[in-house]
Order: C-alpha cells, then structure tokens, then sequence
C-alpha cells in the first residue's frame, strides 16, 4: 500500500507539472492548447536526439526545454493570433480547434518522420529506499525535479515583479491593463514556459518510462482532466489535483485493473466539474 | 453534388441568423431532398463494380448521418458533444453484442442499442443543462465519455475483442453483406435523418433552435424553455447517431475502436459540419461527400494524411467565412449582450 502511495505521488507531481502548463495558459489568456502534448514530445526527441549526437545529459535536457519553449513562441506568434481577436468562450472555442488542427500536423509529421523516436533516460544505480519501500533511482530523481520546479514556480508567481503581474493578468486582466501591464507580453512569456515545462515533464517521465512518438495525446489528455479538476486558472489546484489523481490512478490500477482505474480517474474528474465547475481550488465566478 | 446547393440555400446559409428559413413552401424542401438523394442515389452505377470502392462509400453515407446528428446537437443548439463516435459506438457495439451474444433479433438488438445511445446523449445533454456548464465544460465532459467508453471497449475484450475489434456473425449471409444492397440502405437512413432535421427546423423546434442559438437570454425571456429544447436535440441527434453506428456496423461485418474512435469520427465530423456550413440542412452532405473524396485521394499518403488533416482543420477554421465563424460572431453578441444586462 505505501508502495502503490508513494508511486501515485511519484505520478501525480508530475501531472501537476503537466497540468501547470495548460493551466496557466488557460487562465492567462483563455487559450486551450491541445497540442501541449507533442510539445512535450518534440522536446523529448530533441533531448534524445541531442544526445545521440554526444552532448551531455544536462545540456541536452536544456536544448529539449528551449525547444519545447520555442514551440511555444512560435504558436503565440502564428496560429494563436487571430484567436487573441476573440473574446470569451468563442476564443476558447477557436483555441482548441487550431490547437487540434496543430496537435495533428506535429503528431502526423513526428510519426512519419521519427516513427521509433522515443526518450528513456537511466538515472542513477540500484534502488534507494524510503519509508522502508525501495524506489528507482529515477523516480526519485525525477520528483524531486518536479519539487524543485514547483518550488521556483511559487517564488516566482509570489515575490517577483514579472510573476505578480501574469497573476494580477488571471484576477483581473482590464485592471491589469489600467495599472500598465500588457497581457499580450505575459501571454508570450507564459507559452514559452508552458511548453519549458511540458519539456521538464517529458524529461522527468522519461527517467521513469519511456516517452514515445506517440505519446502526446495522452499527454494532453491527462494534463486537461488534471487542468479541469485543480481549477483552470489554478497552479495550486493543479499540484494537489495531481497528486490526487495520482495516488487514485496508481492505486486502483493496483487493486481493481488498469481499465476500471482509468474509468475511475475519469468518472472522478467528470464529478468534480459537475459537482464545483470551477475545480477544487479555481474561483467560482 | 455541390450542384445541389442552389443559390438559394447558399443565401441562406449566409442570413442564417436571419429567420428567413422556414418560409420557404414545403414542396421546394421536398423536392430539393428528393434530388439530394436521387443523386446519391446514382453512385452505385459509377462505383458499382468495386467492393472497396463501395465500402468507401458506405462509410461517406455513414458520416453523413453522424454530421447530421452532430448538427442537431451543436449546430442547432450550441452543445459541443465530443462523443460523436463514443455515441454511434455504443449503438454498433451494442447493437452487434446483443445480437451475437444474447442471441436477441437483428432488428431487436438495433432498437435497444439507439435507446440505449439516445439515453446517454440525452443524460450528458441534461446534466450538462442543469449544471449550466459553457460550451467548454460541455465539451470537456462529453470527451471525458469518450475516454471511457474507450476504455470499457478495451477493457471488456472478451465481448468487444479488445484492440484488434471482433467479427459480426448476425446478418452474415443476407443482403446487408452484398456489395449494392448496404449503400441504398444508409440512403434511406440518410433520407429519413435529413426528412426530420428538415421538419424540426420547420416546427416549433425549428424556431426555438434559432431564438436560443441568436441570443440564449432573449429567448429564455420570450417564454421558451431553452434546457428543454437542448435536451430534445439531443435526445434527437444521440439517437441518429446510435442507429447510424449500429445499422452501419451490420452492414460492415467488422468492427474496432478505430470504427468509431475520436481521431477517426469525432474530428472527421467536425470537419465536414465546418466546411459544410454549420446549422444548414445539406452541409453535412456536402461536407462529407467532398470529405470522403479527399480522404480516397489523400490513403496513399499515409502518415501525412495525418498532416493534412491538421492543416485542413486549421485553415477551415481560420479561413472559411461560412463555417464556424458565423456561430462564433452570435456567441460573442450573445455574450457581450449578457455581460451588458448583468
């Protein structure tokens, strides 16, 4: 039991980091991207890629996250534009179209293109025991990756000029237009760290199983059910919905079999958005 | 077959906010159905002599009855049901399940399955109703039904035959398995599917449709009971899409997740309602024909078949004036009226 616990947390801080990304952009400007997924994949291959042409871990991991980020900025500068036109639901509408329509041309082209692509990095040796339960080095590795980056996301959203202002944007964006803060600029800022962070998890997934060409759209789909049940909008919502998800994910898989556990996960996320459509900690309006 | 969008539905499409639909004389609505179909009609004569080719086009006919009852539900009252193919699966499955494995009569097991299906539909439809949920969380939810039902199928593998699909023995060796037969079937399906969204538009459905598609709260004001009406679309298009799925299932004799999978129904449909014009009674047929076309032409490509459906999408929505871009424009008056009464 502490075992399947301490495997769900290991799963479920890594769909809070992926749920992060999709939140933010979300909340930010209204912007569902559905092709977080293969952004979180062509990141894993550019990791993989770069390694096989002999760089070391660290600065490929880095080439990776700036490739994930680029396609980030590239999505705000091109297919995103005419979506900033629209307002309300309609933009939100649109958002997921294009990204769909997005989300098929990367996973068409990566799978033709790279159809054995995959990245499974191997971390550290034997296993290390907590709480008298052995974990994989590469777990471990991996969550306290994900920690760390959960940790300079709550800095950077509490005590920086830059952080404050993406948050003042989600509460109020014309009062953030008043007090001089440009929406479009935080917009930007925040797809480059969307797709930085579908990259990180990508790269802390891989210490733990392989991530594959074909990986993205189940990436997207968990990122949007644990995106749905923290609250949209939410980084918090995210990380607790994530844990949470995690640990139930992990568990009844462990207990009841893998399809009744994924029927379970989803009959889960649908009751939260009926019973409190907001999330658990996203704001009613 | 775009020669069946006279000038006179194209006007139409363009006003479609306007009420000017319905008062065309019922004979003209008649008539323009009747060419539709004898039309389609005439596809065996060119396509005849080849069992693939009628299989394709089997399908097309299929996808036309899954873009009509994706119609009556989102383009008729604005509810993105992301289950599509979840729908038209639990009709299939059902339908060839209770058929092969209870033993239940073809027709029987084909009744039960629609039920069953029209039920789902309407069951997400009032929920999604009563909690007020946006278009968004609609979506969201319908899609989170997808999942499941994708999950069961694999899941329940001794019934489903998992992955890889199962074999249908009911109907094997009657006429639905003949190369001609299957297509005039779905025709009629077809026929029958857009006679009713025809009526609708012009009963009292037809009128609440518009009024709660124009402007939600004025219609809600001028006594019309927009849940209700949601909830019948629905009821309506789940059951087009339940029977579509299980009568196409018998007529193909095999069936897969991919048969009735997101990628492959839910996409493609949204993509012919688009390019068809959303709300207009022969979009769907025009969007699927020139889809099911495209796609023929497009199999040698393979992965990059992938590619250019992305791309079709994209520019469909970015480009198309007739597509989605009218809807959105009502959305935006709908919500900025909103946001000026409160």
């Amino acid at each position: 039991m502490t075992a399947n616990i301490l495997d769900g947390i290991v799963f479920g801080l890594q769909l809070g980091l992926l749920a992060t990304g999709l939140t933010l952009v979300y909340g930010l400007g209204g912007v569902l991207n559905l092709a977080y997924g293969q952004i979180a994949v062509i990141a894993a291959l550019v990791v993989s890629f770069s390694l096989d042409a002999g760089m070391p871990l660290l600065v490929a991991i880095l080439i990776g996250l700036l490739a994930g980020g680029l396609v980030g900025l590239i999505m705000d500068q091109t297919i995103l534009r005419p979506v900033y036109r629209l307002h309300e639901e309609p933009r939100v509408l649109l958002s997921l179209l294009l990204t769909l329509g997005l989300s098929f041309v990367i996973e068409g082209f990566l799978i033709w293109r790279f159809p054995l692509g995959a990245l499974s990095l191997r971390v550290g040796s034997g296993p290390i025991e907590i709480l008298g339960v052995p974990m994989r080095a590469g777990s471990i590795v991996a969550s306290v990756i994900t920690l760390l980056t959960f940790a300079s996301l709550y800095v950077f959203f509490r005590y920086t000029a830059v952080g404050l202002a993406v948050r003042s944007i989600i509460e109020d964006e014309e009062g953030a237009r008043l007090v001089s803060i440009e929406p479009k600029k935080m917009m930007r800022l925040i797809l480059f760290l969307s797709g930085v962070l579908a990259g990180l998890v990508a790269v802390t997934r891989s210490m733990v199983a392989p991530v594959d060409t074909h990986a993205g759209l189940s990436i997207t789909v968990f990122a949007l059910i644990v995106t749905v049940v923290g609250g949209l909008g939410s980084v918090s919502g995210a990380f607790f919905a994530g844990i949470i998800l995690g640990v139930i994910n992990i568990v009844a898989a462990d207990y009841i079999g893998s399809y009744v556990s994924l029927i379970m996960l989803l009959v889960a996320a649908a009751l939260t958005i009926l019973i409190r459509p907001a999330g658990l900690l996203g704001v009613p309006e | 077959m775009s020669d069946q969008r006279t000038p006179e539905t194209t006007a139409e499409s363009a006003s479609w906010v306007s009420d000017a639909r319905g008062k065309r004389p019922f004979s003209t609505f008649i008539l323009q159905i009747t060419a539709v179909i004898l039309l389609l009609a005439l596809v065996p004569l060119w396509l005849g002599g080849s069992r693939v080719m009628m299989g394709v086009a089997v399908l097309g006919l299929a996808f036309i009855c899954y873009t009509i009852g994706f119609n009556i539900i989102f383009g008729s009252t604005g509810q993105l049901f992301l289950c599509v193919g979840a729908l038209a699966g639990v009709g299939g499955y059902g339908a060839a399940i209770l058929a092969d494995n209870f033993g239940l009569p073809m027709l029987v097991s084909i009744v039960l399955a629609t039920l069953a299906s029209t039920l789902i539909g309407g069951l997400l439809s009032y929920v999604a109703v009563r909690r007020s949920l946006g278009v968004i969380f609609t979506g969201i939810v319908t899609l989170i039904f997808t999942l499941s039902f994708d999950a069961l199928l694999l899941g329940l593998g001794e019934w489903t035959g998992g992955d890889n699909g199962r074999l249908i023995t009911t109907g094997r060796d009657t006429f639905l398995r003949d190369q001609i037969p299957p297509y005039y079937v779905m025709l009629t399906l077809v026929f029958l599917f857009l006679l009713i969204h025809g009526l609708l538009q012009r009963s009292h459905f037809g009128w609440a449709f518009r009024a709660l598609r124009d402007n939600e709260g004025a219609a809600e004001l001028a006594g019309i009971d927009v849940a209700r009406y949601r909830v019948y679309a629905a009821l309506i298009g789940s059951a087009m899409l339940g029977l579509a799925g299980a009568v196409y299932v018998f007529t193909e004799g095999r069936m897969s997740p991919t048969t009735f999978g997101f990628g492959q129904v839910d996409v493609v449909v949204m993509v012919m309602l688009a390019f068809g014009s959303i709300g207009n009674l022969f979009g769907p047929i025009l969007g699927a024909v020139t889809f099911t076309v495209v796609d023929e032409i497009l199999i040698e490509a393979g992965q990059l078949r992938e590619v250019a459906y992305g791309l079709l999408i994209i520019l469909l929505f970015l480009r198309l004036p007739d597509g989605l871009i009218p809807i959105l424009d009502a959305w935006r008056q709908r919500f900025s009226n909103r946001n000026k009464a409160t």
